[in-house]
């Protein structure tokens, strides 16, 4: 049984990190802002999640696995609110989407405001 | 391979990958090019950080490390929306100089 | 009532996060709970989490699912070598039926965490919310999926 666990944390350990290395060569290799912040919000979550998840398996503690879970629980909450938040102010601070973006629908309503 | 020991060549592996993660991450900031890039660099060592932590509490078996993980990704928002805000009250260079020829 | 029941949540998540349950910490968690509540007042609305507990645990799965998805799905886009070819990035306004500010930010924290998808702004009037797409296929068919998807799974919760 106590095998069994520690395979399955080693394997979530394992799945975590490689989601956080992932994330990390995307922010390295995405072209602009924008779509790094997919790999850093989806991808960065999931990993530490992982992670944690494993730490909570592996613990055979009661109120350290609680207190990992609720850290999951937390990572989930906090990663899209600061995601959004950093995406809102750099858009309405004015960095502009790279080039390679095909539709910017923010961009064209405000033009279409301050038209006539 | 007994439970202890798969887990002891896990913990290694992971401690590996996250190695290079966060070694990535500060190449990203450091070449920038943006503030809001940096930022965003910074909000994932930090996540990486964390499982660092985690990789580590579970090597060691110090559960302990544990209440550092949760305190730095805690840090690590409060941070990201602090920067935020100080991105919005800045305008990005070049964007004033767009704004007067619309 | 709901404010009671809110106390004793945050208490009970404080004693956990402290990893001990004897009467002092749950006391020192409850008086934490209380001036968080008084400090957070006007923005505090009223749970009605009971009654729909169902429906919230059929969300939170959807979006557990979700979640392993579009993390999967970033990977592999992350790993194709020709990045540029398999990008079409793009910003869509996506109109919003659902109208409270609970409602709106719960959906777009959805958003954010779903395959290719981010939100990044609400308009003023609170009728749009502009989305980031990863690889776009086709204006019309996003707006649909958040629609018939997330959107109507949200406002079953708060309905």
């Amino acid at each position: 049984m106590i095998d069994v666990m520690l395979y399955l944390g080693a394997f979530l350990l394992l799945c975590g990190s490689a989601f956080t290395l992932l994330a990390a060569i995307g922010i390295l290799r995405l072209p602009d802002l924008y779509t790094r912040m997919h790999a850093a919000s989806k991808a960065g979550a999931v990993g530490g999640g992982m992670v944690l998840l494993a730490v909570a398996l592996v613990c055979f503690e009661g109120a350290v696995a609680l207190r990992a879970i609720i850290g999951v629980l937390f990572l989930l909450l906090t990663t899209p609110v600061s995601a959004h938040l950093l995406a809102r102010a750099s858009h309405r601070a004015g960095y502009i989407p790279n080039k390679i973006t095909v539709l910017d629908e923010i961009q064209t309503i405000k033009k279409s405001q301050s038209g006539p | 391979m007994s439970g202890a020991a798969f887990m002891d060549l896990a913990t290694s592996i992971a401690l590996v990958m996250l190695g290079v993660a966060l070694l990535l991450s500060v190449i990203r900031i450091v070449i920038g090019p943006t503030l809001p890039d940096r930022v965003l660099a910074l909000d994932l060592l930090t996540v990486v950080a964390l499982a660092f932590v985690g990789a580590i509490a579970i090597r060691t078996g110090l559960m302990l490390y544990l209440d550092i993980a949760i305190a730095l990704s805690l840090l690590g928002f409060l941070a990201t929306i602090a920067f935020a805000r100080y991105i919005m009250t800045r305008p990005a260079p070049g964007a004033a100089d767009r704004e007067k020829t619309k | 009532m709901n404010l009671l029941l809110l106390t004793i949540v945050l208490a009970l998540i404080w004693a956990a996060i402290s990893g001990s349950f004897s009467g002092l910490n749950l006391l020192l968690g409850t008086a934490i709970a209380i001036v968080a509540l008084y400090l957070l007042r006007d923005f505090v609305t009223k749970p009605r989490a009971l009654r729909q507990l169902r429906r919230i645990a059929s969300l939170a799965l959807l979006f557990v699912y979700e979640l392993v998805v579009s993390a999967i799905r970033v990977a592999i886009v992350v790993l194709t070598p020709n990045l540029r070819a398999a990008l079409r990035p793009a910003i869509v306004a996506v109109p919003l039926t659902v109208k409270s500010d609970a409602e709106i930010t719960l959906l777009a924290n959805l958003i954010t965490l779903t395959p290719g998808t981010l939100s990044i702004d609400v308009s003023k009037d609170r009728s749009v919310l502009y989305v980031h797409v990863l690889t776009l296929s086709t204006r019309e068919a996003l707006i649909a999926d958040i629609a018939t998807g997330f959107e109507a799974k949200v406002k079953a919760v708060f309905a």
